[in-house]
């Protein structure tokens, strides 16, 4: 049961930004995080300010420079069906065929799906977690089988989302519009480490709303491919995720990016692996190596250990799927 | 385990009826009776339901796994717009007992102390729900924490937290115990022991459950998503003190229960005390995440299995010891029957224990206690024939016995388990799947087996009612519940079987405690084999009125007379539609009546399964997929294959949640359990399962069970899955996977135990 708020539908970005400035004003794009997290008290709202009026903020285009603009409200499943996408951009395509079921991928969007809240069922449940303001992360002493190995610091949440490190490994910009005007950052600075706040997970700011995504036109002999594990084939987040992207000329990679989901508090980019790769083979060996980069650093919690053994596996996975 | 009670009651009409032969409309493959009607959304369920007037309610309950309550204050709530009554334990006629035992209620409707996460506080109706949910919350409860226990293990300490002040431990252990288990391990060429752990798994109906409830004086309607409307009007009778015949319960459509909607909830009380205050009837309805914490579960069972058996193969010892938490109030958590009653074995010794811990109360669940034994009986099993160097189907078919060990050696009425085994081995290809390369790479693949029996025979009383009218249609009276399988289906072709009338022309009345005559839950394997017989009785019944009537308007002998397509037909030909039976349209109908029939004496009539599975598992990922299976139930005849299969696939998907993905998770710090929600508590999707399972009938023609021959199947085509996918997952990895889930961090961890170790 929904508690009660208020709910208004401006039809110009400004309006929408301005009623968003207000404070307890939470946006709705495709709503399948937002209610969810209303239904179950995870946060509370005054005013849920829908965005489904501003056309400008769908669809998906080519840009003059032979890049890809995708607008913040285009659903999930026009990212994974998007020839342009599928073509030149397959982890991105890949991720997001691999999100949720094809009920949310029709009504989520690509910005919901970039500024979900976090799955830790500790957040998500009747428990007054540091994230939420109390003055303990439940994980560190807790059920935390699902929880991170990397990053983890105050709060030990794992990012949700498979089309952000798709995203990041295509070094997408994100696009938001706010109070002050637009500003653009790369995709790869917009998510909020706990390190830095444990409270927030993106940077956006009262009243700011990410517009867009842009994705640089695809580098010459460019491959990419997302491995997700998780427990079912469908309908469940992430255990790990990895998005790799490479440019391979002569059969060596000139360039890589290699970008873990679920294991960190934000989607997490590996240079040490993405260094192993570059002017590489990609064979058992290289993949191996990078894979176990991948891990490097990696401090697992109580129950959480396999994912070491996971991540090391998809990564050599995905890279040998490339090779 | 209830044994068989004996109930003798005569049959109308005298007589057991012949077995049945080739029969034309039971067996057929048909789709449900009311399936338009639950696929067009027409079907009313408990939870559709709206009467003129009708409240809403919501419960208070507490957040905690073990508190005292301190104080509870409604004054808020209870001045929020559209609130009509809220209730607490302060409240006339709501202070009532709950959780009966011998020694006196171990709670009330909303008691002081609360001893699981969700216990029930207080109460609120409303005019709506938002408004009923919006004032639950704001009814303040001042609580103080207490220290609580959530794991059974721990619970056995006698330091550990008392959940009652009587201590933990239920009862003493149960214990059985025949031959002498030292001397047979003495003779045993080969030893195998064991220890499982098995998660506590939910039931997750697809309908929430549910409770309307009405007063007229001191007359109670209660409208209820139940198994069994006859148990659930004794219940609210005794909580009330009313005569029976003051309550009625009325069971609709319904979406589920799987065990977990056999006995009466406090939402049911609070729904009816509500009710009884507001003079307006009320709708409980528990939320999915209420449904997790207070509507029963299959709770964890730790579970020791050692095997003794000579190098022929024959068995010669079994020992188990077996442990599950009942929750916070008493209720069965383990069933060693398996150990007992499956493979012939001459010493045999099982030593349960039940406790309690703060967690909601166990309900029974598909088969209580089997599946749990099954997952470490034929790990086992397994293991032995696997040391001894013996194929697993042969060792288990080495084993087999045609009589009942734990009932004093009673021969069963039939026993197609060995079919079953060969069958089942033969459709899945068994010979074929070991000898094969099976391992690529990083994904290794392995076949398993395992066998089971169930039982629980079924309660014989139940009482039908046919009534054919003037025009030839036929009611159908009877009191089971339809929970979802296909028993109305069933029981029409039963009557359709007999009286020779299109399925379309046979209307059902059913799960009404003031319409229809008493017949048992529909839990326990049991409906089609208790209500099904007497359903037939009323139907011959029927057809002798008919033929006697028949046979004085054509003046013939009635010997000379059989139904045909609706219609009498004689010998010579001549044929009379019921329509023209002038004695029918006098009296405008004819009634046939039949109580069941006993259980045949000295005999046992159980049904039996062997299920075989196909796995592969990454070992990447750690994930397991079932690729093939293959169910092969001797569950006496198919009474409609359609619906049959259905509770085949069923059983075998619930059996693989169980063995992969299902979980119930208790958080240590706080005793709270952190997945109650549909994402987080994994039940397979459609991807997570084989894209063909097979089921396959082996039906041993058992003319002595009862007047239909069939056995039960909702619960054995459950009860060895989950130990058939973990045999295979053995045959793959190399690995034993102890304890439930095989989750994707399990096999990890495992491979790297295995790595590690060398």
């Amino acid at each position: 049961m929904l508690p009660g708020f208020a709910h208004t539908r401006p039809s110009t970005l400004a309006e929408a930004v301005e009623r968003l400035s207000a404070p307890g004003a939470r946006a709705h794009a495709g709503g399948t995080d937002l209610l969810g997290c209303l239904r179950d008290r995870v946060l509370a709202a005054d005013t849920v300010v829908s965005l489904s009026a501003l056309t400008e903020l769908r669809g998906i285009s080519t840009t003059a420079d032979g890049g890809v603009r995708i607008g913040a409200l285009a659903t999930v499943a026009e990212v994974a069906a998007e020839p342009a996408i599928t073509r030149h951009y397959p982890a991105l395509a890949d991720a997001a065929q691999a999100v949720a079921s094809p009920q949310l991928r029709n009504q989520g969007t690509i910005g919901g799906n970039l500024c979900q809240r976090p799955r830790c069922w500790y957040f998500r449940g009747d428990f007054h977690c540091a994230r939420k303001g109390g003055d303990v992360c439940y994980a560190v002493e807790g059920e935390n089988q699902y929880h991170a190995i990397l990053g983890g610091e105050v709060c030990f949440i794992v990012h949700p989302s498979d089309t952000a490190p798709a995203l990041i490994a295509y070094d997408a910009i994100a696009r938001i519009a706010g109070p002050g005007g637009s500003r653009a950052v790369p995709l790869e600075t917009f998510f909020v480490p706990p390190s830095t706040d444990f409270t927030r997970e993106t940077i956006l700011e009262p009243g700011e709303i990410l517009t867009e995504l842009l994705l640089p036109p695809p580098a010459e002999g460019q491959r990419g491919t997302y491995r997700k594990a998780r427990i079912r084939a469908a309908w469940d987040f992430a255990l790990a995720g990895v998005a790799a992207n490479l440019a391979v000329r002569d059969r060596r990679v000139r360039s890589a990016r290699v970008v873990l989901s679920g294991v960190a508090p934000v989607p997490w980019r590996v240079p040490e692996a993405e260094r192993i790769l570059a002017g590489a083979r990609i064979d058992a060996r290289t993949a191996r190596d990078a894979g176990l980069a991948a891990v490097k650093g990696a401090a697992p919690l109580g129950n959480n250990g396999y994912k070491v053994d996971l991540v090391r596996g998809i990564v050599e996975e995905a890279l040998l799927a490339l090779a | 385990m209830r044994h068989p009670g004996v109930f003798f009651a005569p049959d109308a009409g005298g007589g057991a009826p012949p077995p049945w032969g080739e029969t034309t409309v039971v067996g057929a493959r048909r789709p449900r009776i009311d399936a338009y009607e639950r696929v067009s959304g027409t079907a009313v369920y408990t939870l559709d339901m709206q009467l003129p007037g009708m409240l809403h309610g919501a419960v208070v309950r507490c957040p905690h796994a073990h508190a005292r309550v301190l104080r509870v204050d409604t004054a808020r709530a209870s001045a929020m717009p559209g609130v009509r009554a809220v209730i607490t334990s302060d409240t006339p006629g709501a202070d009532l007992p709950f959780y009966q035992t011998e020694k006196g209620p171990l709670s009330r409707l909303f008691d002081s102390h609360c001893r699981h996460e969700g216990e029930e506080v207080a109460a609120v109706a409303a005019d709506t729900l938002q408004q009923a949910v919006d004032a639950a919350r704001a009814v303040t409860v001042e609580y103080e924490a207490l220290p609580f226990v959530v794991d059974e293990e721990r619970a056995l300490d006698p330091a550990a937290p008392k959940v009652h002040d009587s201590g933990n431990v239920i009862g003493e252990p149960r214990v059985y115990s025949r031959g002498d288990v030292a001397s047979g391990f003495a003779v045993a060429d080969a030893v195998v022991e064991m220890s499982f752990r098995t998660a506590a798994q939910l039931h997750t109906p697809m309908e929430v459950h549910v409770s309307v409830a009405q007063w007229d004086g001191n007359r109670l309607t209660v409208w209820d998503s139940t198994q069994g409307v006859y148990d659930l009007r004794a219940s609210l009778a005794e909580a009330f003190s009313l005569p029976l015949a003051s309550v009625r319960a009325i069971g609709t459509y319904m979406g589920g229960g799987f065990g977990s909607k056999l006995e009466l909830g406090k939402y049911t009380l609070a729904a009816a005390v509500l009710a009884r205050r507001t003079a307006r009837p009320v709708k409980v309805a528990l939320t999915r995440e209420e449904t997790f914490l207070v509507a029963g579960n299959r709770p964890s069972n730790v579970i020791t299995v050692k095997a003794g058996a000579k190098k022929d193969g024959t068995l010669t010892a079994l020992d188990a010891r077996l442990l599950g938490p009942a929750g916070a109030y008493p209720s069965g958590s383990t069933s060693a029957y398996l150990i007992g009653d499956l493979y012939r074995c001459a010493n045999v010794r099982t030593e349960a224990t039940n406790v309690f811990i703060n967690a909601g109360k166990a309900r029974p669940f598909r088969a209580p206690g089997f599946p749990p034994c099954a997952w470490a009986l034929e790990q086992v099993i397994d293991a032995l024939a696997r040391r001894l160097g013996h194929d697993p189907v042969e060792f288990r078919l080495k084993n087999l016995t045609a009589v009942s060990q734990l009932r004093d050696g009673q021969p069963y009425t039939s026993t197609g388990l060995e079919a079953c085994l060969r069958e089942g081995a033969r459709e899945f290809g068994w010979q074929q799947a070991r000898a094969a390369e099976r391992h690529t790479g990083h994904i290794r693949r392995g076949v398993g087996v395992a066998a089971g029996i169930w039982g629980y025979g079924g309660d014989p009383r139940a009482t039908a009612i046919v009534t054919l009218y003037a025009d030839g249609s036929v009611n159908l009276n009877t009191g089971a519940s339809d929970i979802g399988t296909g028993t109305k289906t069933v029981m029409a072709q039963v009557v359709a079987e007999e009286l020779t009338v299109p399925l379309e022309r046979i209307q059902i009345e059913h799960a009404d405690t003031a319409t229809t005559k008493p017949a048992p839950s529909s839990g326990g394997s049991q409906t089609v084999l208790v209500n099904a017989p007497a359903v037939r009785g009323a139907a011959l019944d029927v057809r002798r009125q008919v033929l006697d009537i028949a046979a004085a308007q054509l003046k013939r002998p009635v010997e000379e007379l059989s139904l045909h397509d609706g219609a009498v037909v004689a010998k010579d030909g001549t044929r009379m539609t019921f329509a023209e039976l002038k004695e029918l349209g006098r009296k405008r109908l004819v009634v046939g009546l039949s109580h069941r029939h006993p259980h045949p004496e000295g005999k046992v009539a159980l049904p039996f399964a062997a299920q075989y599975a196909e796995v592969e598992v990454d070992t990447r990922t750690g994930r397991v997929s079932v690729v093939r299976f293959v169910a092969a139930q001797d569950s006496g005849r198919v009474m409609n294959r359609f619906t049959f299969d259905n509770q085949v696939y069923g059983g075998v998907f619930q059996g693989i949640g169980f063995a992969l993905s299902e979980e119930r998770v208790l958080d240590r710090q706080t005793g709270k359990m952190v997945n109650a929600t549909w994402h987080d508590y994994k039940i397979p999707t459609m991807l997570d399962v084989p894209v063909d399972p097979v089921s396959l009938p082996i039906d041993p023609h058992d003319i002595e069970c009862n007047w239909v021959g069939a056995k039960g199947l909702g619960e054995p085509a459950h009860i060895p899955t989950a130990a058939a996918v973990a045999n295979a997952i053995h045959d793959a990895i190399g690995v034993r996977v102890l304890d439930t889930p095989a989750s994707p961090a399990r096999i990890l961890r495992l491979l790297a135990d295995r790595q590690r170790k060398g």
